[in-house]
């Protein structure tokens, strides 16, 4: 199933954000797939592009005092209600078993639970083909290098424990081949990818 | 917009006119308390007895501090200042606070509601506190006879049962706090219903004390004048005792303007007794006292009263746990010293006006189920809600 990260708050056809509680922060990263399930054999996936954490006036006085108590903070992280947002990327869907890469046909309702894909899961949206880089790519105010570069290190490993090295070295590929006309963007791109572990003779 | 401005504006001119000379005339009267505070020529044992006589035969409703004597008999300065005690290795502290919806007789549905929680820490681990919330609805026919007094009461009480409750569940050594006097305040005391409430709430202080457990009420930016009418007390002669109530040379000067001078951060004072017209009620092991603690910083003094019953005051262990207990909850506030677990147990009690509203549309969700049939706002309340202008959006 994936690990529970949190509940819907809000959502679009192209973009969600997903509220949790600090304390359950430890499974959600920066460029994780994730997926909702929707109706019976319909799941809506899509890439955490950001984490907001928000204050209140407590936490705001707390941070005056010199040092704070291990139990103040596991309170404030446990038994208050501040949450965290993750807003999210749609990026494909499965449906009856068969994944798109396509913006999925409705976005996920109010309070809809969000897994994290297991490596299982993120190996099978990503297996083939690439056509859910055109979302990121279209999402000029994301950091889209970054994005692309930590989606890229996680489903680079999670298919190299499949036994399928040469993922990383084809998506790169492809990814050449969207940004060959804007040539910015691509560097910017490529040197985020220089910056994860991967055989750097085979990136470019 | 219908303040009148202008009239507010004339008598804000006058006011802050004024306001030098009455500064002038208090800081001399501020001079004149802390001289009789600092003067060493007070006699306590005397004092004492003055207050007593006045209270027996001049003024039944006289509210002023008591001194204190310690174990030997002797009374210590009234400027005492005890410095910051060892912290508990290992406690368990319990806050609570309360709330209540206040029924409307101009609202839809006629309800009242009490909500109380309580947070417990325990000292020496890193877990998070615990906490819990009860909250009692008053709808009829338990409504009938309930006024905001009532509910007041029933909510102050409902405090200390929280306390009593899991402080008996809790490991030892337990301290435990409320926000405000610990005394139970009743606009009506002579009532049956006030007395019956007093009744339960002893009881209540009476299981605190039974398991040793420490408690107290924590009165922020307190604006008594306990210790001051003491010192007035000890201006007048043994021979004009009956003039007491029209004697106030010291008026306007508060406890803390003392207190703020006496106490360095940390510091506790020593312990006094109140005298009140209700402290009758709190007899042995249950009489009121308190003292005030400089909660605040060098350059920055905050004293605030810390109200305790006498068994705390029996065991000087207890009073310096509560002591350095208090002083670390309000460190945790860092820049704004209050104790942390009286924050968190008040913002997890208040009841904010969506959480009124939620209940009252539970409630009338409910009886319509039941083909019961409610009311409707009143013309006055739904007349209060017109909405202001709207405009035209293009």
């Amino acid at each position: 199933m994936g690990k529970i990260i949190g509940h819907l708050l809000r959502a679009s056809t192209t973009r969600f954000v997903v509220g949790c509680r600090v304390s359950e922060m430890e499974s959600p990263a920066f460029g994780s797939l994730i997926r909702v399930p929707l109706l019976v054999g319909t799941e809506i996936y899509g890439l955490i592009y950001d984490m907001h954490i928000d204050d209140d006036g407590l936490v705001r006085q707390l941070v005056t005092a010199e040092d704070i108590d291990p139990s103040v903070i596991a309170d404030n992280r446990i038994n208050r209600n501040v949450p965290l947002e993750i807003s999210v990327l749609a990026v494909g869907y499965n449906q009856d078993g068969r994944i798109h890469h396509l913006l999925p046909t409705r976005p996920p309702l109010s309070l809809d639970v969000i897994y994290k894909c297991t490596d299982e899961q993120l190996r099978e949206f990503t297996t083939g083909r690439f056509g859910y880089f055109r979302h990121i790519l279209r999402a000029k105010d994301l950091p889209v290098d970054e994005l692309l570069a930590a989606h890229l290190r996680d489903a680079h490993k999670a298919n190299a424990e499949s036994g399928n090295s040469e993922w990383i070295h084809v998506a790169t590929q492809e990814l050449i081949v969207l940004l060959r006309d804007d040539y910015p963007t691509l560097m910017s791109v490529l040197s985020a990818l220089s910056d994860i572990q991967i055989p750097r003779e085979k990136v470019t | 917009m219908t303040v009148n401005y202008k009239q507010v504006q004339e008598q804000i001119q006058s006011l802050a006119a004024e306001a030098p000379e009455r500064l002038q005339e208090l800081a001399k009267r501020r001079a004149m308390a802390e001289e009789l505070l600092h003067g060493g020529t007070l006699d306590l044992e005397n004092l004492t007895e003055k207050v007593q006589t006045i209270a027996r035969k001049h003024d039944q409703n006289l509210r002023c501090a008591v001194p204190v004597s310690d174990t030997n008999g002797s009374f210590p300065p009234l400027t005492t200042h005890i410095t910051l005690p060892e912290f508990p290795k290992q406690a368990t502290i319990l806050a609570a606070d309360g709330s209540q919806i206040l029924p409307d007789r101009h609202a839809e549905v006629y309800f009242g509601l009490i909500n109380i929680s309580a947070i417990q820490m325990r000292y020496g681990e890193s877990t998070p506190p615990q906490t819990t919330s009860t909250s009692q609805l008053f709808y009829d026919p338990a409504l009938q006879g309930v006024s905001e007094a009532t509910l007041s009461l029933q909510r102050d009480l409902n405090e200390r049962l929280i306390l009593v409750n899991l402080a008996a569940k809790a490991q030892p050594p337990v301290i435990t706090f409320t926000d405000g006097p610990l005394e139970l305040w009743g606009t009506k005391e002579s009532t049956g219903e006030f007395q019956k409430s007093l009744q339960a709430y002893l009881q209540l202080l009476e299981n605190l004390s039974n398991s040793n457990t420490v408690t107290a009420g924590y009165v922020d930016r307190p604006a008594a004048n306990l210790v001051v009418r003491l010192l007035e007390i000890s201006l007048l002669p043994q021979d004009h005792l009956f003039v007491i109530n029209q004697h106030s040379p010291l008026q306007g000067v508060q406890d803390i303007h003392l207190f703020a001078g006496v106490l360095a951060p940390g510091e506790r004072s020593c312990v006094f007794g109140i005298q009140s017209r209700s402290s009758i009620n709190y007899s042995g092991a249950l009489g009121l006292h308190f003292f005030y603690l400089n909660v605040g910083r060098e350059g920055h003094p905050w004293p605030v009263r810390v109200e305790i019953p006498a068994w705390v005051i029996a065991d000087e262990t207890m009073l310096n746990d509560l002591h350095s207990t208090l002083v670390h909850q309000c460190h945790i506030m860092g820049q704004r010293p209050y104790p942390y677990l009286l924050h968190r147990a008040h913002e997890l009690a208040v009841v904010s006006f969506e959480d009124a509203q939620q209940v009252s549309h539970m409630i009338s969700m409910e009886l319509q189920r039941h083909g019961v049939p409610f009311g409707e706002l009143s013309y006055k309340q739904s007349a209060k809600n017109l909405g202001g202008r709207t405009r035209l959006e293009r």
